[in-house]
């Protein structure tokens, strides 16, 4: 019983913890644009996270190893380094992005200065992270990232063509720039790999083993496509919302106004809590995989488990994160503008990660009878392939597109 | 999992490993790897190197300068550590060592910043 309850709370926090403000930005705009034209791409983007989730988090409960540390043991220094680098710059645009998002959806409730809100968000999350346990922290942000379900329930409440989602469904073609655009960014939005980094250092600060295999694919599995259905219902909420009006929802509050359209009110509030939990969850995350990053590449101690002074520079790391976020957000840059960089470039350097991932899992030194089988070697490699196609092809579309404005 | 008693694959298992203390401290990664012997002699596996003052030598040509700039020039004792290979107890999931780190001069960075983390409530 308490196995189920476990597994239970883990996909409920899975779920909950599944939408970024990259989600909420580019599954917006996708709806907006494209209608259901381009669900398909969020069902690619959930099947990619699903493999490569599972995969960190089998190699991490197998053989003690999360991301960076088979990053660093299979590309070795000089490619390792490059992964660092990009992964940390990508890290803090996309925590800067979060932070803002924060601050964004607290203007929206409590209508106060927006410098001053930003330092209270970034106040607020650093206190939590310092003072909660890390399963307090996954379940706080995740249980109540929930809220967002109220998309799910609008999806439906806003009587969609159904017979047009169902086509949305399978993959299909758009012959513009911009439609190419927002495949990579729904798909890559899906993909992020702060996710991934931190799910696979989840494993090891939550005492994973060969025990939890099960516990793994259940989370990984069932989590994260259950969030995925956040990310369709946010689609199908713009496409039935904002399509019709012609309206470009490249503002979070914009966004919010999807379920209020459903539920008046009480769907504003709901939309509004749950993206602050989401994206407050998120931005925890990642500044932790900022500085599980650091820390596994270059050997320091690390780990929520551990006691701040235990693990010094990993904590320091994760502080360090959160002021230069603090900064990069006070320059008054546009959140949503943030988001969208770091998706992208997100995007461009998720082969050097799930690389070394996929290869240490098809190892039978390191992963014994837990080693990839064929299926899992054909899906894992199948999937490669279309992570290699929208990296190549993810910045000459922004470069088109101008990111998405044309 | 002991060390492999045949012949090993070094770059594989060893290099770029995490290291880990006797107390199951994680205190540096085998950065590279020292040999003794001289030409025509039988190379002699010496010790573990382990610290940032050893990138540069592994970084393509043109960005060493740059690198041992950044990241140290290999002074033993400062930027790099030398974990002399009869310390190694195992080779497993991680590099296990058979002393503390402090004993070994590993993990100085943590214990330098250890006493500003000390100054914060509950740490």
């Amino acid at each position: 019983m308490k196995k189920v309850l476990q597994l239970a709370l883990g996909i409920i926090a899975a779920i909950g913890g599944f939408v970024d403000i990259g989600e909420l930005v580019f599954n917006a705009q996708a709806g907006a644009f494209f209608r259901y034209r381009l669900l398909w791409a969020v069902v690619v983007g959930v099947i990619g996270i699903v493999v490569f989730a599972e995969m960190t988090g089998r190699v991490a409960a197998v053989s003690g190893r999360p991301v960076f540390d088979t990053v660093r043991m299979r590309m070795g220094l000089t490619v390792g380094l490059v992964t660092l680098i990009a992964s940390l710059v990508i890290n803090l645009i996309t925590l800067a992005a979060e932070v803002g998002g924060v601050a964004v959806v607290l203007n929206l409730l409590f209508d106060l200065n927006q410098s001053t809100l930003i330092l209270l968000a970034v106040m607020g999350l650093v206190v939590i992270v310092y003072f909660v346990p890390f399963d307090g922290i996954e379940r706080i942000f995740g249980y109540m990232g929930c809220a967002l379900l109220v998309y799910v329930v609008a999806a439906v409440h806003l009587r969609p063509e159904w017979h047009q989602v169902a086509q949305g469904v399978v993959p299909s073609w758009h012959p513009s720039a911009l439609y190419a655009y927002f495949v990579v960014g729904v798909i890559g939005a899906a993909l992020v790999p702060y996710e991934v980094y931190f799910y696979s250092s989840g494993a090891i600060e939550d005492s994973w083993g060969v025990k939890d295999l099960n516990l793994n694919r259940a989370n990984a599995a069932l989590g994260f496509s259950l969030g995925g259905i956040l990310s369709i219902a946010l689609i199908m909420v713009s496409a039935e919302v904002f399509a019709p009006a012609q309206i470009d929802p490249g503002f979070l509050g914009t966004t919010a106004l999807g379920a209020q359209r459903a539920f008046g009110e009480t769907g504003l509030l709901l939309a509004l809590l749950g993206m602050l939990f989401a994206v407050g969850g998120a931005a925890v995350e990642c500044a932790f995989s900022g500085a599980y990053t650091l820390a596994q590449f270059a050997g320091w101690e690390w780990g929520k488990y551990r006691r701040p002074r235990e693990a010094p520079r990993f904590t320091l790391a994760w502080m360090i994160f959160f002021a230069l976020a603090f900064v990069v957000v006070e320059t008054g840059v546009d959140p949503v503008l943030l988001t969208e960089y770091a998706v992208i470039f997100s995007v461009v350097a998720l082969p050097l990660t799930y690389l070394p991932v996929l290869l240490m899992a098809s190892d039978r030194t390191f992963m014994g009878d837990h080693v990839n089988g064929v299926l899992g070697n054909v899906i894992g490699w199948a999937f490669f392939v279309v992570i290699l196609v929208v990296s190549l092809a993810a910045i000459p579309l922004m470069i088109i597109t101008q990111g998405g404005s044309g | 999992m002991a060390i492999p008693t045949g012949p090993m694959d070094l770059v594989y298992r060893v290099l770029d490993d995490q290291l880990v203390d006797v107390e199951g401290q994680r205190c540096g990664r085998a950065d590279d790897i020292e040999f003794d012997g001289g030409l025509g002699e039988r190379p002699l596996l010496h010790a573990i190197l382990s610290g940032s003052g050893t990138w540069h030598r592994r970084l393509p040509r043109p960005l060493r300068s740059v690198g041992a700039r950044v990241f140290g020039t290999g002074l033993v004792g400062a930027d790099v550590i030398q974990v002399p290979w009869d310390e190694v107890d195992d080779i497993g999931s991680v590099i296990r060592l058979k002393a503390r780190a402090r004993d070994l001069g590993l993990g100085q960075g943590d214990r330098r910043r250890a006493e500003t983390v000390a100054r914060l409530p509950d740490s």
